[in-house]
Protein backbone atom coordinates (compact mmCIF):
# COMPACT_ATOMS: atom_id res chain seq x y z
CA UNK A 1 0.00 0.00 0.00
CA UNK A 2 2.50 2.41 1.00
CA UNK A 3 4.14 1.64 -2.28
CA UNK A 4 1.27 2.69 -4.33
CA UNK A 5 0.78 5.43 -2.92
CA UNK A 6 4.30 6.58 -3.12
CA UNK A 7 5.14 5.96 -6.59
CA UNK A 8 1.78 7.35 -7.52
CA UNK A 9 3.07 10.85 -5.62
CA UNK A 10 6.28 10.34 -7.90
CA UNK A 11 4.92 9.52 -11.30
CA UNK A 12 1.97 11.98 -11.73
CA UNK A 13 0.36 10.79 -14.24
CA UNK A 14 2.32 8.66 -16.47
CA UNK A 15 3.97 5.66 -15.91
CA UNK A 16 6.77 5.97 -18.20
CA UNK A 17 9.91 6.67 -16.89
CA UNK A 18 10.92 7.29 -13.50
CA UNK A 19 14.22 9.59 -12.80
CA UNK A 20 17.30 8.03 -11.32
CA UNK A 21 17.24 10.37 -8.51
CA UNK A 22 13.43 8.89 -7.66
CA UNK A 23 14.62 5.53 -7.24
CA UNK A 24 16.13 6.22 -3.79
CA UNK A 25 12.99 6.61 -2.52
CA UNK A 26 11.78 3.26 -2.81
CA UNK A 27 11.87 1.11 0.06
CA UNK A 28 14.91 -1.29 0.28
CA UNK A 29 11.95 -4.32 -0.29
CA UNK A 30 10.34 -3.21 -3.14
CA UNK A 31 13.92 -2.19 -5.09
CA UNK A 32 15.31 -5.69 -4.32
CA UNK A 33 12.74 -7.31 -6.59
CA UNK A 34 13.70 -5.64 -9.40
CA UNK A 35 17.33 -6.56 -8.38
CA UNK A 36 19.02 -9.83 -8.58
CA UNK A 37 19.87 -10.99 -11.80
CA UNK A 38 17.98 -8.33 -13.73
CA UNK A 39 20.21 -6.06 -16.05
CA UNK A 40 18.33 -3.08 -16.54
CA UNK A 41 19.00 -1.43 -19.56
CA UNK A 42 19.06 2.12 -19.47
CA UNK A 43 17.08 3.28 -22.52
CA UNK A 44 15.72 6.87 -22.71
CA UNK A 45 12.34 7.75 -24.28
CA UNK A 46 12.27 8.52 -27.90
CA UNK A 47 9.91 10.71 -28.60
CA UNK A 48 9.15 11.34 -32.28
CA UNK A 49 11.00 7.99 -33.08
CA UNK A 50 7.80 6.16 -35.45
CA UNK A 51 7.54 2.43 -35.21
CA UNK A 52 4.91 0.86 -37.39
CA UNK A 53 2.39 -1.70 -36.48
CA UNK A 54 5.65 -4.59 -35.42
CA UNK A 55 4.61 -7.97 -33.14
CA UNK A 56 7.78 -9.92 -32.15
CA UNK A 57 7.27 -13.00 -35.00
CA UNK A 58 10.39 -14.85 -34.23
CA UNK A 59 12.31 -15.86 -31.19
CA UNK A 60 10.83 -16.43 -27.90
CA UNK A 61 9.16 -13.10 -27.60
CA UNK A 62 7.10 -14.06 -29.90
CA UNK A 63 3.09 -14.25 -29.06
CA UNK A 64 2.60 -17.89 -29.04
CA UNK A 65 0.31 -20.26 -27.40
CA UNK A 66 2.00 -22.48 -24.67
CA UNK A 67 1.35 -25.02 -21.90
CA UNK A 68 0.20 -22.87 -18.38
CA UNK A 69 -1.72 -23.84 -15.57
CA UNK A 70 -3.47 -22.22 -13.47
CA UNK A 71 -7.21 -22.16 -11.48
CA UNK A 72 -7.59 -18.66 -13.15
CA UNK A 73 -10.56 -17.84 -15.16
CA UNK A 74 -9.97 -18.21 -18.38
CA UNK A 75 -9.21 -14.52 -20.16
CA UNK A 76 -7.21 -13.71 -17.38
CA UNK A 77 -4.52 -12.23 -17.65
CA UNK A 78 -1.12 -12.91 -15.83
CA UNK A 79 2.77 -10.59 -15.40
CA UNK A 80 5.36 -12.66 -15.03
CA UNK A 81 7.64 -9.40 -14.26
CA UNK A 82 11.04 -11.69 -14.02
CA UNK A 83 10.23 -14.22 -17.14
CA UNK A 84 9.29 -10.87 -19.16
CA UNK A 85 5.81 -12.68 -20.73
CA UNK A 86 2.39 -11.66 -20.40
CA UNK A 87 -0.32 -14.74 -20.76
CA UNK A 88 -3.97 -14.55 -20.87
CA UNK A 89 -5.12 -17.89 -19.33
CA UNK A 90 -7.03 -19.62 -22.00
CA UNK A 91 -8.58 -22.97 -19.99
CA UNK A 92 -7.73 -26.53 -20.60
CA UNK A 93 -3.71 -26.12 -18.70
CA UNK A 94 -3.04 -23.42 -21.91
CA UNK A 95 -2.05 -19.43 -22.18
CA UNK A 96 -1.31 -17.25 -24.96
CA UNK A 97 1.78 -15.70 -24.05
CA UNK A 98 3.36 -12.28 -25.09
CA UNK A 99 6.87 -10.68 -24.72
CA UNK A 100 6.99 -7.77 -22.65
CA UNK A 101 9.47 -5.17 -21.57
CA UNK A 102 9.72 -4.47 -17.52
CA UNK A 103 10.05 -1.04 -16.97
CA UNK A 104 11.82 -0.52 -12.75
CA UNK A 105 8.26 0.73 -11.83
CA UNK A 106 6.91 -2.53 -13.50
CA UNK A 107 9.15 -4.19 -10.85
CA UNK A 108 7.82 -2.36 -8.06
CA UNK A 109 4.64 -3.92 -7.55
CA UNK A 110 2.65 -6.74 -7.19
CA UNK A 111 -1.14 -7.54 -7.15
CA UNK A 112 -4.64 -8.24 -8.42
CA UNK A 113 -6.37 -5.79 -9.99
CA UNK A 114 -8.88 -5.21 -13.04
CA UNK A 115 -8.23 -3.25 -16.27
CA UNK A 116 -10.51 -0.13 -15.76
CA UNK A 117 -10.19 1.95 -18.71
CA UNK A 118 -8.53 1.03 -22.11
CA UNK A 119 -7.27 3.80 -24.57
CA UNK A 120 -6.47 3.92 -28.24
CA UNK A 121 -3.53 6.03 -29.36
CA UNK A 122 -2.88 7.57 -25.77
CA UNK A 123 -1.42 11.18 -24.81
CA UNK A 124 1.40 11.26 -22.41
CA UNK A 125 2.33 13.52 -19.83
CA UNK A 126 5.57 12.75 -18.42
CA UNK A 127 6.04 13.89 -14.97
CA UNK A 128 8.25 16.90 -13.68
CA UNK A 129 10.85 13.91 -12.40
CA UNK A 130 11.13 12.83 -15.89
CA UNK A 131 11.33 16.20 -17.54
CA UNK A 132 13.99 16.53 -14.99
CA UNK A 133 16.14 14.06 -16.10
CA UNK A 134 15.35 14.33 -19.75
CA UNK A 135 14.75 17.59 -20.45
CA UNK A 136 14.20 17.51 -24.00
CA UNK A 137 10.71 15.65 -23.36
CA UNK A 138 7.89 17.68 -24.21
CA UNK A 139 5.10 18.48 -21.66
CA UNK A 140 2.46 16.80 -23.43
CA UNK A 141 2.62 14.92 -26.75
CA UNK A 142 -0.78 13.69 -28.35
CA UNK A 143 -1.25 9.90 -28.65
CA UNK A 144 0.18 8.63 -32.17
CA UNK A 145 2.90 6.48 -33.76
CA UNK A 146 5.99 8.91 -32.48
CA UNK A 147 4.57 8.34 -28.84
CA UNK A 148 6.55 6.28 -26.12
CA UNK A 149 3.17 5.03 -25.28
CA UNK A 150 2.63 3.20 -28.03
CA UNK A 151 -0.52 1.94 -30.02
CA UNK A 152 -2.76 0.84 -27.16
CA UNK A 153 -3.22 1.38 -23.58
CA UNK A 154 -4.55 -1.09 -20.69
CA UNK A 155 -5.42 1.04 -17.31
CA UNK A 156 -4.53 -1.17 -14.33
CA UNK A 157 -7.40 -0.34 -11.75
CA UNK A 158 -7.00 2.92 -9.85
CA UNK A 159 -2.75 2.62 -10.36
CA UNK A 160 -0.69 4.60 -12.42
CA UNK A 161 0.50 0.84 -13.46
CA UNK A 162 -0.32 0.19 -17.25
CA UNK A 163 -0.01 -2.03 -20.04
CA UNK A 164 1.00 -0.20 -23.23
CA UNK A 165 2.92 -0.02 -26.40
CA UNK A 166 6.02 1.19 -27.66
CA UNK A 167 7.39 2.79 -30.12
CA UNK A 168 10.93 0.76 -29.26
CA UNK A 169 10.29 -2.48 -29.87
CA UNK A 170 13.77 -3.49 -29.56
CA UNK A 171 13.26 -3.15 -25.81
CA UNK A 172 10.90 -6.11 -25.69
CA UNK A 173 12.52 -9.09 -23.31
CA UNK A 174 14.42 -6.35 -21.77
CA UNK A 175 14.21 -4.77 -18.35
CA UNK A 176 14.45 -1.59 -19.06
CA UNK A 177 14.88 1.77 -17.34
CA UNK A 178 11.09 3.50 -17.70
CA UNK A 179 7.84 1.93 -18.46
CA UNK A 180 5.65 -0.79 -16.46
CA UNK A 181 4.91 -2.97 -18.96
CA UNK A 182 5.18 -2.66 -22.55
CA UNK A 183 4.41 -4.75 -26.02
CA UNK A 184 5.44 -4.30 -29.11
CA UNK A 185 2.37 -1.93 -30.86
CA UNK A 186 1.43 -4.60 -33.12
CA UNK A 187 1.04 -7.47 -30.32
CA UNK A 188 -0.13 -4.54 -27.87
CA UNK A 189 -2.91 -4.08 -30.42
CA UNK A 190 -3.60 -7.88 -30.40
CA UNK A 191 -3.61 -7.64 -26.80
CA UNK A 192 -6.26 -4.76 -26.99
CA UNK A 193 -8.69 -6.74 -28.31
CA UNK A 194 -8.51 -9.81 -26.50
CA UNK A 195 -8.73 -8.03 -22.91
CA UNK A 196 -11.54 -6.11 -22.18
CA UNK A 197 -12.21 -3.44 -19.33
CA UNK A 198 -12.96 -6.06 -15.94
CA UNK A 199 -10.46 -8.12 -16.79
CA UNK A 200 -8.46 -9.10 -13.71
CA UNK A 201 -4.75 -8.91 -13.90
CA UNK A 202 -2.28 -10.89 -12.14
CA UNK A 203 1.44 -8.88 -11.58
CA UNK A 204 3.55 -11.56 -10.28
CA UNK A 205 7.25 -10.90 -9.58
CA UNK A 206 10.02 -13.96 -8.54
CA UNK A 207 10.63 -13.62 -4.73
CA UNK A 208 12.81 -10.85 -2.94
CA UNK A 209 15.41 -11.79 0.22
CA UNK B 1 15.87 -43.98 8.87
CA UNK B 2 13.55 -47.22 9.23
CA UNK B 3 13.49 -47.51 5.53
CA UNK B 4 17.57 -47.78 5.22
CA UNK B 5 17.65 -50.05 7.78
CA UNK B 6 15.38 -52.59 5.34
CA UNK B 7 17.18 -51.50 2.59
CA UNK B 8 20.41 -52.55 4.67
CA UNK B 9 18.71 -55.84 5.81
CA UNK B 10 17.65 -56.92 1.95
CA UNK B 11 21.16 -56.11 0.39
CA UNK B 12 22.62 -58.45 3.05
CA UNK B 13 20.63 -61.11 2.21
CA UNK B 14 21.30 -61.19 -0.92
CA UNK B 15 25.24 -61.28 -0.36
CA UNK B 16 24.32 -64.22 1.48
CA UNK B 17 22.75 -65.33 -1.94
CA UNK B 18 25.15 -64.37 -4.45
CA UNK B 19 28.34 -63.50 -4.30
CA UNK B 20 28.19 -61.00 -7.90
CA UNK B 21 25.50 -59.00 -6.17
CA UNK B 22 27.75 -58.79 -2.62
CA UNK B 23 30.23 -56.70 -4.96
CA UNK B 24 27.41 -54.58 -6.18
CA UNK B 25 26.32 -53.24 -2.87
CA UNK B 26 30.53 -52.64 -1.81
CA UNK B 27 30.19 -49.21 -2.64
CA UNK B 28 27.17 -48.57 -0.78
CA UNK B 29 28.47 -50.26 2.24
CA UNK B 30 31.31 -48.05 2.49
CA UNK B 31 28.75 -44.89 1.98
CA UNK B 32 29.15 -42.96 -1.59
CA UNK B 33 29.10 -39.89 0.53
CA UNK B 34 32.26 -40.49 2.62
CA UNK B 35 33.71 -42.35 -0.87
CA UNK B 36 32.97 -39.13 -2.75
CA UNK B 37 34.31 -37.15 0.05
CA UNK B 38 37.77 -38.87 -0.08
CA UNK B 39 37.96 -38.97 -3.60
CA UNK B 40 38.11 -35.59 -3.90
CA UNK B 41 35.42 -35.34 -6.43
CA UNK B 42 32.14 -36.18 -7.83
CA UNK B 43 32.06 -38.79 -10.24
CA UNK B 44 28.88 -38.00 -12.46
CA UNK B 45 27.86 -39.81 -15.41
CA UNK B 46 25.92 -37.55 -17.88
CA UNK B 47 24.98 -37.77 -22.26
CA UNK B 48 27.60 -38.19 -24.32
CA UNK B 49 26.39 -35.28 -26.20
CA UNK B 50 22.41 -33.53 -26.41
CA UNK B 51 21.87 -30.23 -27.19
CA UNK B 52 21.34 -27.88 -23.90
CA UNK B 53 21.63 -31.17 -21.64
CA UNK B 54 25.19 -32.28 -21.90
CA UNK B 55 27.62 -30.90 -24.46
CA UNK B 56 31.23 -30.80 -24.35
CA UNK B 57 33.25 -28.16 -25.93
CA UNK B 58 36.79 -27.91 -27.75
CA UNK B 59 38.24 -26.83 -24.49
CA UNK B 60 37.03 -30.02 -22.96
CA UNK B 61 34.57 -28.26 -20.90
CA UNK B 62 31.32 -29.54 -19.80
CA UNK B 63 27.91 -27.43 -19.93
CA UNK B 64 24.45 -27.99 -19.81
CA UNK B 65 21.42 -29.03 -17.53
CA UNK B 66 22.61 -32.05 -16.43
CA UNK B 67 25.65 -30.94 -15.97
CA UNK B 68 24.91 -27.97 -14.03
CA UNK B 69 22.91 -30.47 -11.65
CA UNK B 70 26.14 -32.24 -11.31
CA UNK B 71 28.46 -28.84 -10.68
CA UNK B 72 25.29 -28.11 -7.48
CA UNK B 73 25.92 -31.62 -5.61
CA UNK B 74 29.69 -30.98 -5.62
CA UNK B 75 29.07 -27.15 -4.54
CA UNK B 76 26.41 -28.66 -1.88
CA UNK B 77 29.35 -31.10 -0.77
CA UNK B 78 32.71 -29.17 -1.42
CA UNK B 79 31.80 -25.59 -2.46
CA UNK B 80 33.78 -26.19 -5.14
CA UNK B 81 31.59 -26.60 -8.34
CA UNK B 82 34.81 -27.90 -10.46
CA UNK B 83 35.19 -30.96 -8.50
CA UNK B 84 33.05 -33.05 -10.65
CA UNK B 85 34.58 -35.95 -13.36
CA UNK B 86 32.23 -36.07 -15.60
CA UNK B 87 31.81 -39.34 -17.31
CA UNK B 88 30.04 -39.61 -20.61
CA UNK B 89 27.88 -42.46 -20.76
CA UNK B 90 25.65 -44.38 -23.52
CA UNK B 91 21.74 -45.34 -22.99
CA UNK B 92 22.98 -48.58 -22.71
CA UNK B 93 25.74 -48.21 -20.41
CA UNK B 94 24.87 -45.93 -18.05
CA UNK B 95 22.38 -48.43 -15.74
CA UNK B 96 25.72 -50.78 -15.25
CA UNK B 97 28.01 -47.98 -14.61
CA UNK B 98 25.82 -46.16 -12.00
CA UNK B 99 25.07 -50.05 -10.46
CA UNK B 100 28.49 -51.01 -10.36
CA UNK B 101 30.31 -47.88 -8.48
CA UNK B 102 31.90 -46.22 -11.69
CA UNK B 103 29.56 -43.33 -11.11
CA UNK B 104 28.12 -42.04 -8.39
CA UNK B 105 25.61 -40.25 -9.67
CA UNK B 106 23.42 -40.52 -12.87
CA UNK B 107 22.48 -37.50 -14.19
CA UNK B 108 21.76 -38.15 -18.02
CA UNK B 109 18.15 -37.12 -18.99
CA UNK B 110 17.07 -40.94 -17.80
CA UNK B 111 13.50 -41.22 -17.55
CA UNK B 112 11.87 -42.69 -13.92
CA UNK B 113 9.99 -45.39 -14.50
CA UNK B 114 8.79 -48.58 -12.26
CA UNK B 115 10.97 -50.70 -13.99
CA UNK B 116 14.09 -49.12 -13.41
CA UNK B 117 13.55 -48.77 -10.25
CA UNK B 118 12.54 -51.95 -8.56
CA UNK B 119 13.79 -53.83 -11.80
CA UNK B 120 17.17 -52.49 -11.75
CA UNK B 121 17.86 -51.44 -8.26
CA UNK B 122 18.34 -47.80 -8.86
CA UNK B 123 16.48 -44.82 -7.44
CA UNK B 124 15.43 -41.64 -8.85
CA UNK B 125 16.30 -38.65 -6.43
CA UNK B 126 13.34 -36.67 -8.17
CA UNK B 127 12.29 -34.82 -11.56
CA UNK B 128 14.18 -32.17 -12.53
CA UNK B 129 12.54 -31.56 -16.30
CA UNK B 130 9.02 -32.74 -16.98
CA UNK B 131 9.64 -34.14 -20.69
CA UNK B 132 6.22 -35.59 -22.80
CA UNK B 133 5.63 -36.16 -26.27
CA UNK B 134 4.60 -33.17 -28.52
CA UNK B 135 4.28 -31.81 -31.78
CA UNK B 136 6.20 -29.90 -34.10
CA UNK B 137 4.41 -27.92 -36.62
CA UNK B 138 4.95 -25.54 -39.58
CA UNK B 139 3.69 -21.70 -38.65
CA UNK B 140 1.83 -21.48 -42.54
CA UNK B 141 -0.20 -24.50 -40.76
CA UNK B 142 -2.03 -21.79 -38.35
CA UNK B 143 -2.62 -24.47 -35.83
CA UNK B 144 -2.36 -24.09 -31.67
CA UNK B 145 -3.52 -27.23 -30.34
CA UNK B 146 -2.86 -30.75 -31.08
CA UNK B 147 -6.57 -31.51 -31.36
CA UNK B 148 -6.39 -29.53 -34.61
CA UNK B 149 -4.58 -32.18 -36.00
CA UNK B 150 -7.65 -34.21 -37.74
CA UNK B 151 -5.97 -35.33 -40.83
CA UNK B 152 -2.70 -34.29 -40.77
CA UNK B 153 0.20 -35.52 -42.38
CA UNK B 154 2.90 -37.37 -39.30
CA UNK B 155 6.35 -38.13 -39.59
CA UNK B 156 7.50 -40.43 -36.45
CA UNK B 157 10.80 -42.62 -35.86
CA UNK B 158 9.89 -45.95 -36.47
CA UNK B 159 9.27 -48.91 -33.70
CA UNK B 160 9.50 -46.06 -31.13
CA UNK B 161 7.04 -45.79 -28.17
CA UNK B 162 6.47 -42.22 -29.72
CA UNK B 163 4.98 -44.20 -32.25
CA UNK B 164 2.94 -46.14 -30.07
CA UNK B 165 1.73 -42.76 -28.11
CA UNK B 166 0.78 -41.36 -31.34
CA UNK B 167 -1.67 -43.50 -32.19
CA UNK B 168 -3.03 -43.37 -29.24
CA UNK B 169 -3.66 -39.88 -28.85
CA UNK B 170 -5.26 -39.79 -32.47
CA UNK B 171 -7.41 -42.85 -32.11
CA UNK B 172 -8.36 -41.47 -28.23
CA UNK B 173 -9.57 -38.29 -30.27
CA UNK B 174 -11.65 -39.58 -32.74
CA UNK B 175 -8.86 -37.97 -34.99
CA UNK B 176 -7.48 -39.41 -38.47
CA UNK B 177 -3.61 -39.18 -39.70
CA UNK B 178 -1.33 -40.34 -42.24
CA UNK B 179 1.96 -41.83 -40.96
CA UNK B 180 5.28 -41.49 -42.22
CA UNK B 181 7.80 -43.48 -40.51
CA UNK B 182 11.36 -43.44 -40.62
CA UNK B 183 13.86 -45.61 -39.09
CA UNK B 184 16.53 -42.91 -38.18
CA UNK B 185 15.51 -39.20 -36.17
CA UNK B 186 17.64 -37.66 -39.51
CA UNK B 187 15.21 -39.36 -42.16
CA UNK B 188 12.14 -38.03 -39.95
CA UNK B 189 13.53 -34.45 -40.14
CA UNK B 190 14.08 -34.83 -43.47
CA UNK B 191 11.18 -35.59 -44.31
CA UNK B 192 9.79 -33.12 -42.60
CA UNK B 193 11.71 -30.34 -44.25
CA UNK B 194 10.67 -31.16 -47.17
CA UNK B 195 7.18 -31.01 -46.94
CA UNK B 196 6.32 -34.95 -46.80
CA UNK B 197 4.40 -34.18 -43.49
CA UNK B 198 3.45 -31.21 -41.93
CA UNK B 199 3.64 -32.44 -38.27
CA UNK B 200 7.11 -34.07 -36.59
CA UNK B 201 6.20 -35.89 -33.15
CA UNK B 202 8.93 -36.33 -30.82
CA UNK B 203 9.47 -35.84 -27.08
CA UNK B 204 9.26 -31.72 -26.59
CA UNK B 205 13.25 -31.33 -26.03
CA UNK B 206 13.96 -32.92 -28.76
CA UNK B 207 12.06 -30.99 -30.82
CA UNK B 208 13.42 -27.73 -29.78
CA UNK B 209 16.60 -29.48 -30.84
CA UNK B 210 15.58 -30.36 -34.06
CA UNK B 211 13.83 -27.63 -34.92
CA UNK B 212 17.59 -26.04 -34.26
CA UNK B 213 18.79 -28.14 -37.24
CA UNK B 214 16.00 -26.62 -40.07
CA UNK B 215 17.28 -23.82 -41.98
CA UNK B 216 14.46 -21.54 -40.87
CA UNK B 217 13.79 -22.23 -37.24
CA UNK B 218 11.02 -19.93 -37.16
CA UNK B 219 9.05 -21.62 -39.51
CA UNK B 220 8.21 -24.09 -37.10
CA UNK B 221 6.45 -23.84 -34.03
CA UNK B 222 6.30 -26.41 -30.77
CA UNK B 223 2.21 -26.79 -29.96
CA UNK B 224 1.83 -26.38 -26.12
CA UNK B 225 0.20 -30.19 -26.01
CA UNK B 226 2.20 -33.05 -24.30
CA UNK B 227 0.97 -36.26 -24.57
CA UNK B 228 3.29 -38.72 -22.47
CA UNK B 229 4.94 -38.35 -19.47
CA UNK B 230 9.10 -38.54 -19.36
CA UNK B 231 9.71 -37.50 -16.20
CA UNK B 232 13.40 -37.03 -16.13
CA UNK B 233 16.04 -36.86 -12.98
CA UNK B 234 19.01 -37.44 -11.21
CA UNK B 235 19.77 -41.46 -10.57
CA UNK B 236 21.30 -43.07 -7.73
CA UNK B 237 21.69 -46.39 -6.10
CA UNK B 238 18.96 -47.70 -4.17
CA UNK B 239 21.65 -49.62 -1.48
CA UNK B 240 22.44 -45.84 -0.22
CA UNK B 241 19.70 -44.20 1.03
CA UNK B 242 21.62 -41.26 2.87
CA UNK B 243 23.30 -40.53 -0.31
CA UNK B 244 20.23 -40.98 -2.16
CA UNK B 245 19.28 -38.40 0.43
CA UNK B 246 21.92 -36.09 -0.53
CA UNK B 247 20.91 -35.71 -4.25
CA UNK B 248 17.29 -35.70 -4.29
CA UNK B 249 18.00 -32.61 -1.28
CA UNK B 250 20.43 -30.58 -3.48
CA UNK B 251 17.32 -30.88 -6.09
CA UNK B 252 14.74 -29.85 -3.66
CA UNK B 253 17.35 -27.15 -2.53
CA UNK B 254 17.07 -25.75 -6.28
CA UNK B 255 14.05 -25.35 -6.78
CA UNK B 256 13.69 -24.10 -3.09
CA UNK B 257 16.15 -21.67 -4.26
CA UNK B 258 14.11 -20.08 -6.80
CA UNK B 259 11.03 -20.07 -5.06
CA UNK B 260 12.71 -17.54 -2.06
CA UNK B 261 14.11 -15.15 -4.84
CA UNK B 262 18.18 -16.63 -4.09
CA UNK B 263 20.33 -16.56 -6.54
CA UNK B 264 23.93 -17.10 -7.75
CA UNK B 265 24.29 -13.68 -7.52
CA UNK B 266 22.59 -12.94 -4.56
CA UNK B 267 24.33 -15.96 -2.15
CA UNK B 268 25.57 -13.59 0.11
CA UNK B 269 23.01 -11.58 1.09
CA UNK B 270 20.85 -14.52 1.02
CA UNK B 271 23.47 -15.31 4.43
CA UNK B 272 22.61 -12.24 5.52
CA UNK B 273 18.92 -12.63 5.39
CA UNK B 274 16.61 -11.71 7.92
CA UNK B 275 13.90 -14.03 6.40
CA UNK B 276 13.54 -17.77 8.45
CA UNK B 277 12.90 -19.66 5.35
CA UNK B 278 15.72 -17.84 3.99
CA UNK B 279 18.39 -18.10 6.79
CA UNK B 280 17.44 -21.89 6.96
CA UNK B 281 18.36 -21.84 3.48
CA UNK B 282 21.73 -20.31 4.01
CA UNK B 283 22.14 -22.70 6.84
CA UNK B 284 22.20 -19.62 9.49
CA UNK B 285 19.73 -21.95 11.55
CA UNK B 286 18.08 -24.88 11.82
CA UNK B 287 21.31 -27.12 11.43
CA UNK B 288 19.74 -28.99 8.42
CA UNK B 289 22.56 -29.95 6.53
CA UNK B 290 24.88 -31.50 9.08
CA UNK B 291 21.51 -34.31 9.17
CA UNK B 292 22.41 -35.41 5.68
CA UNK B 293 26.52 -35.25 6.28
CA UNK B 294 27.20 -31.87 4.47
CA UNK B 295 27.63 -28.42 5.18
CA UNK B 296 24.82 -26.48 6.81
CA UNK B 297 25.48 -24.44 3.86
CA UNK B 298 24.81 -27.11 1.38
CA UNK B 299 21.72 -25.08 -0.15
CA UNK B 300 23.38 -22.09 -0.57
CA UNK B 301 26.28 -23.50 -2.04
CA UNK B 302 24.70 -25.31 -4.30
CA UNK B 303 23.29 -22.33 -6.23
CA UNK B 304 26.54 -20.15 -5.48
CA UNK B 305 27.89 -23.37 -8.27
CA UNK B 306 25.22 -23.75 -10.79
CA UNK B 307 22.37 -20.99 -9.98
CA UNK B 308 18.84 -21.88 -8.63
CA UNK B 309 16.50 -24.03 -11.20
CA UNK B 310 15.05 -20.91 -13.15
CA UNK B 311 19.08 -19.88 -13.72
CA UNK B 312 19.74 -23.91 -14.62
CA UNK B 313 16.99 -23.51 -16.82
CA UNK B 314 17.20 -20.31 -18.41
CA UNK B 315 20.95 -20.48 -19.07
CA UNK B 316 20.56 -23.97 -20.88
CA UNK B 317 17.07 -24.57 -22.31
CA UNK B 318 14.94 -21.56 -21.64
CA UNK B 319 14.16 -17.99 -23.92
CA UNK B 320 17.62 -17.19 -23.69
CA UNK B 321 19.33 -20.26 -24.70
CA UNK B 322 19.60 -21.39 -28.01
CA UNK B 323 16.83 -24.24 -27.27
CA UNK B 324 13.93 -21.60 -26.31
CA UNK B 325 12.11 -24.11 -24.47
CA UNK B 326 8.88 -22.01 -22.34
CA UNK B 327 8.85 -23.00 -18.79
CA UNK B 328 5.78 -25.42 -19.14
CA UNK B 329 5.18 -27.76 -16.55
CA UNK B 330 8.79 -26.88 -15.42
CA UNK B 331 7.93 -23.71 -14.25
CA UNK B 332 7.25 -23.51 -9.95
CA UNK B 333 3.58 -25.09 -9.05
CA UNK B 334 3.06 -21.54 -8.20
CA UNK B 335 3.50 -20.49 -11.45
CA UNK B 336 1.96 -22.24 -14.08
CA UNK B 337 3.81 -25.42 -13.72
CA UNK B 338 3.97 -28.75 -11.84
CA UNK B 339 7.35 -27.78 -9.51
CA UNK B 340 6.88 -28.66 -6.13
CA UNK B 341 9.87 -29.07 -3.87
CA UNK B 342 9.01 -30.00 0.67
CA UNK B 343 10.28 -27.35 2.43
CA UNK B 344 13.68 -27.20 3.92
CA UNK B 345 13.15 -27.53 7.82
Amino acid sequence: MRMRDLTRAVLAASCLSLSLAAVTWVPASAQGSAKGSEETMDVGDEPGRVSGDDVHAEGPYAKQMVLFRSSEAPGTVVIHTSERFLYIVQGNGKALRYGIGVGREGFQWSGKVQVSRKSEWPDWRPPPEMIARQPYLPRFMAGGPGNPMGARALYLGSTVFRVHGTNQPETIGQAISSGCFRLANGDIIDLYERVPVGTKVIIRHSASL
Amino acid sequence: MLHAVKLHARSALACLGAAALCALALPAAAGTLDTVKQRGTLQCGVSEGLYGFSEQNAQGQWSGFDVDFCRAVAGAIFDDPAKVTFVPLSASNRFEALRSGKVDLLSRNTTWTLEREAGLGLAFAGINFHDGQGFMVMRSLNKDSALDLDGAKVCVEAGTTTQANLADFFRANSMKYEEFAFPRSSETLAAFQNGQCNVLTRDQSALYAERLRLPKPGDAIILPDVISKEPLGPVTRADDFPWFNVVRWVNFALINGEELGVTQANTAEAAASGKPDVRRFSGAEGGLGKMLGLDDAFALRAVKASGNYAEIYERNLGVRSRLGIPRGLNQLWSMGGVLYAPPLR
